[in-house]
């Protein structure tokens, strides 16, 4: 098992090889696309790891994410979709409001994408 | 608040309106852009502050403290990260005023830029309004894809579809011939 980590002052990102989930933890209000990058780029890593089965996107323990962060999610889920080489899982907290409110939109990216809200 | 001469969208004049609370603070774009999580900070302070005027729990149909403070977070960290970006011009102040309501909460925003850059604005404005929202969502998702851009009106986007979220644009001529660029964000206490 590996785990691939990128921590920021109120924030954690992680990729556990073991359980193929990227954990998204804190808040992440990151300012420009660049900031976004190492995210991303570790985002691709999981996907490539994974290809030919599952993928999580565990965001239970992200309290909040900006339009920009929601737009590099959405952007990855489209290129998964586009790449079509893993089934996609989409974990989110029904207690944290924004996650009831905007999580189904990767959904409508990709149908394929199962989202549980827990 | 600047007197606007040409609003879009879900404008109200708010001067002298009623309310069970006013609040108001000026900052500095410049400022806001170079300390980043200022945005975040100020939203976050607002929206806890101002969430209190409901109950924390909420008749069915009306958004709870919580929730309410988790809207108004991220509909504030969207504005105050717009001044900070789109700020342009001499002018460099923001002002954020909030008018509290039994039944809704209207925030303004008003930040500057320099005059050419309001027709793409008020281009922009005028899609945002017009348009299907979920389609103009997936639409500019899609196409951000392809050009590599960041997926431009995402914020406003998911603001309006997602949480009911009214906003009304306002222009106007202001000092050094600069444009003061107002939002209101209309919140209604019903659960969208």
């Amino acid at each position: 098992m590996t785990t691939d980590q990128i921590r920021g002052d109120e924030y954690q990102v992680e990729y556990d090889s073991g359980s193929s989930t990227v954990r998204f933890q804190g808040t992440v209000r990151l300012q420009t696309t660049d900031d976004y990058a190492p995210v991303n780029e570790l985002l691709l890593r999981a996907h490539d790891a994974a290809a030919g089965g599952q993928l999580s996107l565990d965001f239970r323990q992200l309290q909040f994410l900006n339009s920009s962060g929601i737009s590099m999610v959405s952007k990855f889920v489209i290129g998964a979709r586009k790449r079509d080489q893993v089934r996609l899982t989409v974990l989110g907290n029904r207690d944290i409001y924004w996650q009831q409110k905007s999580l189904g939109n990767l959904q409508k990216l990709w149908p394929n994408v199962q989202i549980e809200i827990l | 608040m600047s007197t606007a001469t040409e609003t879009l969208g879900a404008w109200e004049d708010l001067a002298g309106a009623a309310a069970l609370s006013h609040q108001r603070m000026d900052l500095d774009a410049a400022q806001l852009e170079q300390y980043w999580r200022r945005c975040s900070l100020s939203a976050d302070f607002w929206s806890r502050y101002t969430a209190l005027f409901v109950p924390g729990d909420a008749p069915r149909g009306r958004l709870s403290q919580n929730n309410l403070a988790h809207v108004l977070s991220y509909l504030l960290n969207e504005l105050f990260e717009n001044c900070a970006k789109f700020s342009d011009g001499p002018i460099r102040t923001v002002r954020y005023e909030c008018v509290v309501r039994p039944d809704d909460l209207v925030f303004t925003l008003t930040n500057h830029i320099a005059p050419e850059r309001q027709p793409g604005f008020a281009r922009f404005v005028g899609e945002l309004l017009s348009a299907d929202l979920e389609a103009l969502y997936i639409q500019r998702l899609e196409e951000s894809v392809e050009s590599g851009a960041g997926g431009s009106g995402l914020g406003y986007l998911t603001l309006m579809k997602d949480y009911g979220i009214r906003f009304g644009f306002g222009f106007a001529p202001a000092a050094e011939g600069s444009v003061a660029v107002t939002v209101q964000a209309h919140v209604q206490l019903e659960e969208h």
